[in-house]
């Protein structure tokens, strides 16, 4: 289980995650404030539709795409949280279609 | 209107680089996709979220000098970009907040930096499965631990992130090196050179040590593991002299060494040779980091591996050549400049050699052993549908992609393009090089039509022009 070393009093940013309203330091990357709140799925894979979570952590494995206010295929890795912020599992697979 | 250099990442070489361009009168332009300059391995040294920084180790803590050094030097950092084409006119294009940046240059210096050698035991794709690195990463940018976890695999950094999590009184449930027992032998001839760089050797050592001492336990000379678990990572399985022992946690973190994050020279169309003492691919250039294409110069690991201390020679010894090729110095200038450093290459290479002896990873931890074994996360391809692959006449990587659509999802063949090399190579029984890599192309990141849309040319004298 992820936690966080933290103890200074930084600002933080209120950040949902499927759904779920979370706390998380000013300056986490998203992918930090989806383990903090132990959602660590990110996303569903391509075909079989196995969850994925983060691997590499610094943007080299793609597999922490996530859907960032709506727009999917963000690497949660190396982006920082900001107020308001709504992060999702991305459930794109083979199967969806685009709404057109 | 273009820059006289752009440099493509701020770690500790391309920040060499930019500290010795400017002591010379040439303001590059440097690109990087973190936060702050620092790279991979001093990232966040300049601001870390944790109580006490230094638990992390001074190679650590002194990067903040090399920041501080940087930051003054007046260089035009951007940060947030992220490089995804260079093209041979040197025409450089990053995104950056969601928009489309181009700039040019007359010389491009290249420092990408290094990544993590893939690890494809069973169930390597299960989440709770991630790299040492990723440790590493979440450790220092956000100050995030995993508790009760299990480490394994083989090399300085696997051992390195142990030591500090043990530092910061964070549970490591357990040690599981794959260091084979042979590489000791094979790796003792090599120590007189290693002796070259005393604290390094002492600094390793004392590291095991600090393990040993905190009573982790620790299972050595393993070859054979497997994450158990049905949707996430329980636990992982390893062969012992004894029998399977299971170790239950919920975040493994593999590590077997680095390679050159080489998607971006490789784009390019730089070439590259294979060296079988690091078992990864390097550009090929001259000691000054010069490339086939001579107005391109490559440092640091993403050249070959040197670690950071080398990374600092060569972004300097690159920056030397560039200041040559603009006619800020002569010939004999940089070569007398170029001394020091090129000395102290010489001392790491003969360290790094003993390194990569001793941690020169398994061939059966390289390539997948399991029929069923993900090469490609992306596009979930197995060794199975490889070698049906191969069988149906796909004989080189690319072949090999388009038929199995292995290495054509997001990550561009990041992370299983090592793997089908030397797969290729066994089955083919031909060196790796004849084999080659797959042939990359830009964009070297996801990208929208509508980023692509908002278009900018950044040049020196005004930040932005339509």
């Amino acid at each position: 289980m992820f936690r966080s070393l933290r103890t200074d009093a930084n600002p933080t940013a209120s950040v949902t995650v499927n759904g779920h309203s979370v706390e998380v330091p000013m300056g986490q990357t998203v992918w930090s404030a989806l383990a903090l709140s132990g959602q660590t799925t990110t996303r569903k894979a391509a075909l079989s539709g196995n969850d994925r979570s983060a691997y590499c952590a610094m943007g080299v494995c793609f597999e922490c795409l996530v859907e960032i206010d709506g727009q999917s295929n963000q690497q949660a890795c190396l982006r920082q949280v900001t107020d308001g912020m709504c992060i999702a599992t991305q459930t794109i697979t083979e199967q969806t279609k685009a709404d057109l | 209107m273009g820059y006289d250099c752009v440099i493509a990442g701020a770690g500790p070489a391309g920040m060499s680089a930019a500290v010795t361009l400017n002591e010379y009168g040439v303001a590059s332009l440097v690109l990087d996709r973190g936060v702050r300059a620092g790279g991979q391995i001093f990232r966040s040294a300049a601001q870390s979220p944790l109580p006490d920084a230094r638990v992390l180790g001074p190679d650590y803590t002194s990067g903040a000098d090399l920041i501080a050094a940087y930051e003054k030097s007046g260089s035009q950092h951007i940060s947030g970009a992220d490089v995804w084409h260079i093209g041979p006119d040197s025409k450089v294009l990053f995104s950056k907040d969601g928009e489309t940046c181009q700039a040019e240059a007359r010389e491009v210096l290249l420092c990408p930096g290094a990544m993590e050698r893939p690890m494809p035991i069973p169930g390597w794709t299960l989440p709770g499965v991630m790299t040492a690195g990723a440790a590493q990463v979440m450790l220092k940018s956000d100050a995030m631990v995993a508790e009760g976890a299990v480490f394994a695999g083989s090399g300085p950094l696997l051992y390195l992130i142990v030591a500090q999590y043990l530092r910061l009184g964070v549970k490591v449930r357990a040690l599981v090196d794959t260091t084979p027992r042979d590489n000791y032998m094979q790796a003792a001839p090599m120590i007189i050179g290693a002796l070259s760089a005393p604290s390094m050797l002492q600094k390793g050592l004392l590291l095991l040590n600090e393990i040993r001492r905190a009573g982790v336990p620790v299972y050595r000379n393993i070859n054979q593991l497997e994450v158990i678990g049905e949707t996430r990572a329980e636990g992982l399985r390893i062969q012992t002299p004894k029998g399977a022992v299971d170790l239950e946690t919920d975040t493994v973190f593999l590590h077997h060494g680095v390679m050159p994050n080489a998607n971006m020279t490789r784009a390019l169309g730089l070439e590259h040779i294979w060296n079988e003492e690091q078992l990864t691919w390097h550009v090929k250039c001259n000691r000054f980091g010069q490339t086939s294409m001579s107005h391109v110069s490559v440092a640091g690991d993403g050249a070959g591996i040197t670690g950071a201390d080398g990374a600092q020679c060569e972004g300097r010894l690159a920056a030397l050549n560039i200041l040559k090729r603009l006619g800020c110095l002569s010939l004999q200038e940089r070569d007398r400049l170029a001394a020091p450093d090129l000395k102290t290459l010489r001392k790491l290479a003969k360290f790094r050699g003993f390194i990569d002896r001793l941690y020169r990873p398994l061939k059966s931890l390289r390539v997948p052993q399991v029929e069923n074994t993900l090469v490609c996360r992306c596009e979930e391809r197995s060794l199975a549908d490889l070698r049906d692959g191969f069988e149906t006449g796909a004989k080189d990587p690319n072949a090999l992609k388009g038929l199995t659509r292995c290495g054509m999802g997001p990550c561009q063949g990041r992370q299983c393009g090592p793997m089908v090399s030397q797969l290729l190579s066994d089955w083919r029984q031909e060196p790796i090089e004849d084999v080659g890599y797959y042939r990359l192309r830009s964009p070297q990141r996801l990208l929208s039509l509508e980023e692509f849309s908002r278009f900018e040319v950044i040049s020196p004298n005004q930040e932005a022009t339509q």
